[in-house]
């Protein structure tokens, strides 16, 4: 039996294994080397390792519990687009120049994608809050991994103080959660739930568990560290928090809610609020959507810009939280899958413009075309599917997200908080055409910085900008496979 | 015994005087004492519900070892953090950290 365990947590296991074994590498054989070769080994290992783990989570497509873990074919292949993140994010490290101590970089990389396997699979309250907490703690790390850099370790302490602050409210509102149903397993807490009577109580613990979560999805009004975070973050890490922990984070909030408080879900529709978790989650979106994408038109840092659109995003995809049944959850994680990509291809571009400096603004990418083509073409292919232009990925990833909210139980009820979105998503087209008219209409600095020249990371760049275009024109085969994940699954 | 209820009015006690104090203090050495206030508020709920609920299952004892163990984790992480700002800045004063805005 303990063997079958062991199977069933491969994938998980070899990503640890990879962790130390890239560690162990980078200290002890490779320790003289100059430092782009010792980013290359590591990077190799960790891409290796983590093309391991996906390779073997495509056998285990079974639906089982395992102790606190629930598999089924959903959760593996979420799990597989996390993997493919932490790939890319890995590759587009190879040129990194901010820190010397490659091994302890490649290594807390893993153990944050570790955090968030177990957290995907996990559906027992002790086991989710361990895992975030593994995937914090090493992205809090992460961020302060800059250490030349004040702007790295401000950023660090500012996202380690709310952070942890949410993580009490969390604690806090499961520690009600079990008080009140005597168990913290999400299956049993929806059976208890359903004969007894909502309470004051309750709510209060579901709001602090939510504000918990909320942080993690930078909702506003928790969002306040995203954007020191993202901009003082080294920008490979800053596009892993973007990426990965958001899929993982979104993920484990669906399931808590879906699977541990159906009953107790009450009604956003206009006028006709009933109390619940749906009326909170309406109003982070609003705020979310409204507050990301009017601040984000002020920016001059594109770093800060990309974390005022991942709140407005994070808005966006809280929608879906409205449909119910799969082609809710199918919608939410088609859009957050896409939007990962996206965001992980345009921090990647911004890593290579500013090369390992700090030279990020809007104006360090003027006439960024005339130098670098191939490189503009991508980040005008992220830029348009971020603010939903229909050929690519991100359009079809609102779409569906939106006629889900408005197919929920309320109905057309929900039909101001679509109205909402889509005004919201209206305004940030601007920003966006900002930074590509920087890239395509300013003329060329005089003296321009020079560009990182990184063969595999820009051939990671050009891959993502290619699947945001595929998964735009044919949506079908990613929707097709999460469907029939979807109905095999026990979600 | 003393109810149920007299050991969660002090947790709640508890958790907002950690609240308060992370949101007040200018300190970050204080304003992380304030979070742990606040994990072991969330502690002492843990504990309470099972000494008074069944006492058989064990889950909220667990949760509350776990919980430490995460809490001297976070302690760890945060104080590395306070000592690498400390290096750049020489103090450990919040509203001085002002590199990051806009």
């Amino acid at each position: 039996m303990h063997l079958e365990w062991l199977r069933l947590l491969a994938p998980e296991t070899i990503v640890v294994v990879t962790a130390l074994i890239v560690l162990m590498a980078d200290l002890t054989l490779f320790r003289q080397k100059p430092i782009t070769f010792r980013a290359a080994v590591a990077g190799m290992i960790a891409t290796l390792g983590c093309l391991i783990a996906i390779f073997w989570l495509e056998e285990l497509s079974v639906s089982q519990k395992l102790g606190m873990l629930s598999l089924s074919p959903l959760t593996q292949m979420i799990k597989q687009a996390i993997l493919a993140l932490t790939i890319f994010t890995a590759l587009i490290s190879f040129s990194a120049k901010f820190t010397r101590h490659i091994g302890e970089y490649f290594a807390l990389l893993l153990v944050a994608t570790v955090g968030l396997l177990f957290l995907i699979s996990s559906e027992n309250l002790l086991m989710i809050f361990v895992s975030l907490e593994l995937l914090s703690l090493s992205l809090y790390a992460m961020v302060a991994f800059n250490k030349a850099s004040l702007a790295s370790s401000e950023a660090a302490l500012k996202y380690f103080l709310f952070g942890g602050m949410a993580a009490a409210f969390t604690l806090y509102g499961i520690s009600l959660i079990y008080g009140l149903t005597g168990s913290l397993e999400l299956p049993e807490i929806a059976t208890k739930l359903s004969a007894q009577t909502a309470t004051p109580a309750l709510f209060l613990a579901l709001v602090m568990t939510l504000i918990g979560f909320a942080f993690k999805l930078a909702a506003a009004p928790f969002h306040l560290w995203a954007p020191d975070a993202y901009q003082g973050a080294p920008t490979q890490i800053a596009s892993f928090i973007a990426s990965g922990s958001k899929i993982g984070s979104f993920f484990v909030l669906a399931r808590i809610l879906a699977v541990g408080f159906p009953q107790n879900t009450g009604s956003a529709a206009f006028c006709s609020w009933t109390s619940g978790w749906a009326p909170i989650l309406a109003l982070l979106a609003v705020i979310s959507m409204l507050l990301g994408n009017i601040v984000a038109i002020m920016q001059s840092s594109v770093k800060r810009l990309l974390a005022y659109s991942a709140i407005a995003h994070g808005g966006y995809a809280l929608l879906a939280f409205f449909g119910t049944g799969t082609r809710a959850m199918s919608a939410l994680m088609f859009y957050v899958i896409t939007y990962a990509i996206t965001v992980l291809g345009a921090f990647a571009v911004v890593a290579m413009v500013e090369n390992g400096s700090n030279r990020e603004q809007m104006r360090d990418f003027a006439g960024l075309s005339r130098r670098a083509p191939v490189l503009s073409a991508c980040m005008a292919v992220f830029m348009l599917s971020l603010a939903g232009i229909p050929p690519l990925a991100g359009f079809f990833g609102k779409f569906y997200v939106f006629t889900v909210a408005l197919s929920g139980p309320q109905n057309l009820g929900l039909l101001w908080l679509v109205i909402v979105a889509i005004s919201a998503s209206a305004i940030s087209l601007y920003y966006y055409l900002q930074v590509l008219k920087q890239i395509y209409v300013a003329d060329v600095p005089a003296h321009p910085a020079p560009l990182d020249t990184n063969v595999i990371a820009r051939g990671a760049i050009v891959v993502l900008a290619a699947a945001v275009v595929l998964m735009g024109c044919l949506p079908g085969p990613t929707l097709e496979k999460l469907a029939t994940a979807m109905a095999k699954s026990i979600f | 015994m003393t109810p149920l209820t007299h050991y969660l009015i002090f947790s709640a006690l508890l958790f907002c005087i950690g609240f308060a104090g992370a949101m007040m203090r200018r300190n970050a050495i204080l304003v992380l004492i304030g979070i742990e206030l606040m994990l072991n508020a969330a502690n002492l709920n843990f504990i309470a519900f099972w000494r008074y609920g069944n006492t058989e299952a064990i889950s909220g004892v667990m949760f509350t070892i776990f919980s430490i163990a995460i809490a001297a984790a976070e302690a760890a992480v945060g104080l590395a953090l306070v000592i690498a700002i400390y290096r750049h800045r020489r103090t450990m004063q919040m509203d001085k950290f002002d590199t990051l805005k806009g």
